[in-house]
């Protein structure tokens, strides 16, 4: 998470590096002050052992020196001599003052003690040191350290009196008491202590160590090895340790106090801690500066970004210095003006239709997705009438100027006040803020009235129609697309019924929950059984026969009985569940015709494909398996496409259509004329049948404009080499009128409504022989 | 410890011969059979023998000793103790025997120093402390120092019943006094005496003396 930051890596790797680097010399330091202050204590105990052992032979040479000058003292050898107790008495109390002495003994050649300054009793006892007068008689001296009836202990010196014969022995004790250990102390640097080990006791005679330390030291020495060097803690100090025997118990034990050596050493470290902290801290703050600046100006360019991302493109990168992240800036404030002027035009493409500069649909859709929540409203739909009919008769720039002067009449006339988009060929859309039912119909009115008003392009006058549907909101949908494909069912109702506006309610599709609950129930109703197929006979005009029937699916539902298709194949085809009733009417087809053929009677009949089967890549596949099953050739089925199922992908429908046509299945356009498609175009298709859409076939005989479009439609599909079909043929008029005018085949309620596909062959049979005796 | 290895020879002679006075000679030696030096040899007639006539004996003090190291002398002998260095000594005496001090002289004192009780006196120098000299005093006229080969000689004593005593400085142990038996025979006496090394206390040569 640190190192997300720039600056705090950066601040990390300096201050890190650093006290790495300080880390490794502190390391150095305090291990080489280690082993310095280590050998020092070292060698600092053994100059001082050195030095004490010099000091006690020196010492003990000039007490001896002194006694043996003493012992030579004329008045001290006569009053000896005398061998007069209190005068021996007094006279070896003035001679140990003269020497410091703080004991005197007088012995006797015999051992015996003949006087002794500490004590005054008149009784003689051995002299307790006997074991001093070998070397005293043979060297004329002896001396060693002896603890005394007073439990001190005391520096012995034995000198022979000599008269000169050997006439008594003279004993001086030099008291060792914590004064002589402080000075020995003082003159070798170590702490100096006497003590006595006496079974796992241990005594303090003399110490230079304070009271606290003395008492402590006591008990630390229990079982203390002679001359190992050794640390040893007293109290709350540590002393590197050496024992000296002096024989007969005592020890004298030399001291060096690691605290103290180290002390110099340890106030070196402090010092260098103090370097080591405020170095990192004058570079932490250092390398934090650095770190600023650095990454300042790189923060500044994230926030440009940041800003541009947003979509915010007007406030400009900000001008930095001029170095390499300058640098930096300047290409990226060029880059967003660059990316500013692209999205501008794409925006432009995206939203804009090119031809009339309309907004689109997508536009249309955002749009309305931004309308507060709560608003009311109408969606209108507007279809050109007979819009191919005009692209196909004169060509696509006059159909495209023509749909460009539509345009700019309704941007015209809404000026401000609504949205009019072109959402594909010829139709346009229309948000009405704030209209109701009312408003909205005589807004439509408004709009036919324009439309109607003719256009004129090279001197030619262009009388244009339209189909208006109109879905209004919240009360048909809540959302966009949902308010276009009402209002777009809407003008398709509108156009079939011949009215000119109608109303998405009006247009029979269902109030949306009970369209939910026809969907729901749907995937029931197939497992029900509760499709079933009718057959509508197509009539061919030349032979009078019967070769073909449209396969219309039916509902049969149980409550609400026949459910027509409108009511529930865009629902299937919306919800993708048309991709299970396909295959179902599929096989249910391909069943009939097998039987039919088996029993004699050859038609081919005809099945809708919807834009989802058509772009189904299965497709081919599941058509040539099924033929194959049922043991049918393929040109004994009939596939029908709309229009519009061939727009959504064309390439894809194209390569389809392309296969399926090479397997050698008939192929019809459906609803030929609701459209925008031109013939130009579908005759880029493989197919082989054109099906004029019902309403233009109803109408020839009211209309002669219809009648005209109708004519020349069959006139070009024969010579683009396409079979035409009339559709909605519903009078013996209608059936005459298109025999006359060379349509192959007709289909509608003139000739027969649809039937069950057990009624069919009957039926033909019977047509067959009416046919035959009628005209 | 005495030993008399001729005492029965001895004896022997006594009786067989004329009232003439014996040679007597003595050898002491250490129990390791060296040979002792300076040890007194007095023979004590029994009864005792009535006090001589006065006797004088001389010990000198020359090139910072006292010679000699050992004299034996009958008791009221007066001594002599001339200086013959060019410099002072001052002698003394603690011991009980005779206790005294001629305080720094040179030459010849005044008087000699009589030695009226028997006994054994230590002589020192009271500023040169390696001089040392000692005196025997006996109740006996018959007395002798052994050399340096432990002989001690015995020219004429007469016939009769003597208490023997030996005597050294540095003996570990006063020895117990024998009875022997002088005839006219000379008479060898083998001794044993245990003696300690005489300890010489160091004498610093004459160019560094500057005391």
């Amino acid at each position: 998470m640190i190192l997300r930051s720039l600056q705090r890596r950066i601040v990390l790797v300096f201050v890190g590096l650093l006290a790495l680097v300080m880390a490794l010399i502190l390391a150095l330091v305090t291990r080489s002050n280690g082993s310095i202050v280590a050998a020092e204590i070292e060698r600092e105990l053994s100059a001082g052992t050195h030095v004490f052992t010099l000091l006690i032979e020196q010492n003990q040479r000039q007490l001896e020196t002194a006694a043996t000058v003493l012992s030579a003292d004329f008045g001290f050898r006569e009053a000896i001599a005398t061998q007069d107790r209190p005068t021996i008495l007094s006279v070896i109390r003035n001679h140990g003052l003269r020497i410091n002495a703080q004991v005197m003994m007088v012995i006797s050649p015999e051992r015996i003690l003949i006087a002794d300054t500490q004590s005054d009793a008149l009784e003689s006892r051995p002299f307790p040191f006997p074991e001093l007068l070998p070397d005293a008689a043979s060297a004329g001296k002896s001396s060693g350290f002896r603890e005394m009836r007073d439990g001190r202990l005391y520096q012995i010196v034995l000198v022979p009196i000599s008269a000169p014969k050997v006439i008594a022995w003279v004993a001086m004790g030099f008291l060792v008491d914590d004064k002589w250990a402080r000075d020995l102390s003082e003159m070798t640097g170590l702490a100096v202590s006497v003590v006595r080990h006496r079974g796992n006791g241990v005594t303090v005679f003399a110490s230079s160590l304070d009271g606290a330390k003395r008492t402590a030291l006591s008990g630390a020495l229990t079982q203390w090895p002679d001359n190992v060097t050794r640390a040893l803690p007293v109290g709350d100090e540590h002393f590197q340790t050496i024992q000296v025997p002096l024989g007969h118990e005592a020890s004298v034990v030399l001291q060096r106090s690691i605290e103290q050596a180290e002390a110099p050493f340890r106030s070196l470290q402090t010092v260098l801690w103090t370097i080591v902290l405020a170095g990192i801290v004058i570079f932490a703050l250092g390398s934090l500066m650095l770190a600023r600046r650095i990454v300042r100006p790189i923060n500044q360019l994230a926030m440009a970004a940041r800003r541009i991302e947003a979509g915010n493109y007007a406030e400009p990168v900000p001008s930095l210095p001029p170095d390499e992240i300058g640098q930096l800036a300047i290409s990226f404030d060029l880059m967003r003006v660059m990316v500013a002027s692209r999205e501008n035009e794409i925006l432009k493409l995206a939203y804009e239709d090119t031809l009339t500069g309309l907004p689109n649909r997508t536009r249309f859709l955002e749009v309305f997705s931004q309308l507060p929540k709560d608003s009311q409203g109408a969606v209108a739909v507007l279809n050109l009438d007979r819009f191919a009919l005009i692209n196909n008769a004169l060509g696509h720039s006059i159909g495209d100027r023509l749909l460009n002067e539509i345009g700019l009449r309704f941007a015209h006339f809404l000026s401000g006040t609504g949205l009019v988009a072109r959402l594909w060929g010829d139709e346009f859309a229309f948000l009405l803020q704030g209209v109701d039912q009312a408003a909205a119909t005589e807004f439509a009115e408004t709009v036919l009235r324009i439309l109607r008003d003719p256009v004129t392009l090279d001197g030619q006058r262009f009388d244009v129609g339209g189909g208006i549907g109109i879905a209004l909101y919240p009360r048909h949908g809540q959302d966009g697309a949902t308010l276009l494909r009402r209002a777009e069912l809407a003008m398709y109702a509108a156009k079939r019924s011949h009215n000119s506006v109608a109303f998405a309610g009006d247009a029979g599709d269902e109030p949306p929950h009970e369209q939910l609950s026809l969907i729901g129930e749907m995937r029931e109703a197939m497992a029900h059984n509760e499709f079933l197929l009718h057959y509508q006979p197509k009539l061919d005009l030349v032979t009078r026969k019967i070769t073909g029937a449209e396969a219309l699916i039916r509902w049969r539902h149980p409550e609400r009985g026949l459910v027509p298709p409108i009511r529930f194949i865009p629902f299937a085809e919306q919800t993708g569940f048309i991709r299970e009733i396909t295959p179902w009417v599929l096989e249910t087809v391909a069943a009939h015709t097998a039987q039919w053929r088996k029993d004699g009677l050859f038609i081919v009949p005809s099945i809708n494909l919807s834009a989802r089967d058509l772009l189904n890549p299965g497709l081919v596949g599941h058509m040539r398996t099924l033929i194959g099953s049922h043991g049918i050739p393929a040109d004994g089925l009939c596939l029908e496409i709309t229009e519009s199922a061939l727009m959504e992908d064309p390439q894809l429908a194209l390569a389809h259509l392309g296969e399926l046509a090479a397997l050698g299945f008939k192929l019809s356009i459906d609803d030929y004329g609701v459209g925008q498609a031109s013939l130009a175009y579908l005759k880029t298709l493989p197919v082989h049948e054109l099906k004029i859409d019902q309403t233009f076939v109803r109408s020839i005989a009211d209309s002669p404009r219809n009648a005209a479009i109708v004519r020349s439609t069959i006139v070009l599909c024969h010579a683009l080499g396409l079979t035409v079909v009339a559709e909605g043929a519903e009078t013996t008029d209608d059936l005459d009128w298109l025999a006359s005018n060379e349509c192959d085949i007709a289909q509608g309620f003139g000739i027969a409504r649809p039937m069950p596909a057990e009624e069919l062959p009957v039926w033909i049979a019977n047509y067959g022989r009416t046919a035959g005796t009628s005209p | 410890m005495i030993r008399l290895h001729a005492v029965w020879l001895a004896t022997l002679l006594t009786f067989s011969g004329s009232a003439l006075a014996a040679r007597i000679e003595a050898y002491v030696a250490t129990p390791a059979g060296s040979p002792v030096a300076d040890a007194a040899v007095i023979i004590e007639p029994m009864p005792a023998a009535p006090r001589a006539r006065r006797a004088t004996a001389t010990i000198e003090q020359r090139d910072r000793e006292l010679v000699p190291y050992v004299t034996i002398v009958q008791t009221g002998t007066a001594i002599d103790f001339p200086n013959r260095d060019p410099f002072k000594h001052h002698l003394y005496s603690f011991s009980k025997a005779k206790s005294f001090e001629i305080k720094l002289y040179a030459g010849k004192p005044s008087q000699p120093v009589v030695f009226d009780k028997p006994g054994e006196v230590a002589l020192g120098c009271n500023i040169h402390d390696w001089m040392e000299a000692y005196v025997l005093v006996v109740d006996s006229p018959h007395f002798a120092k052994t050399g340096s080969k432990g002989l001690a000689l015995f020219a004429n004593v007469p016939p009769g019943r003597y208490r023997l005593r030996l005597w050294h400085p540095q003996q570990k142990s006063e020895l117990a006094p024998r009875i022997i038996n002088v005839g006219a025979a000379p008479t060898r006496l083998d001794l044993v005496l245990d003696i300690a090394p005489r300890i010489v206390k160091p004498k610093p040569p004459v160019e560094a003396d500057h005391y």
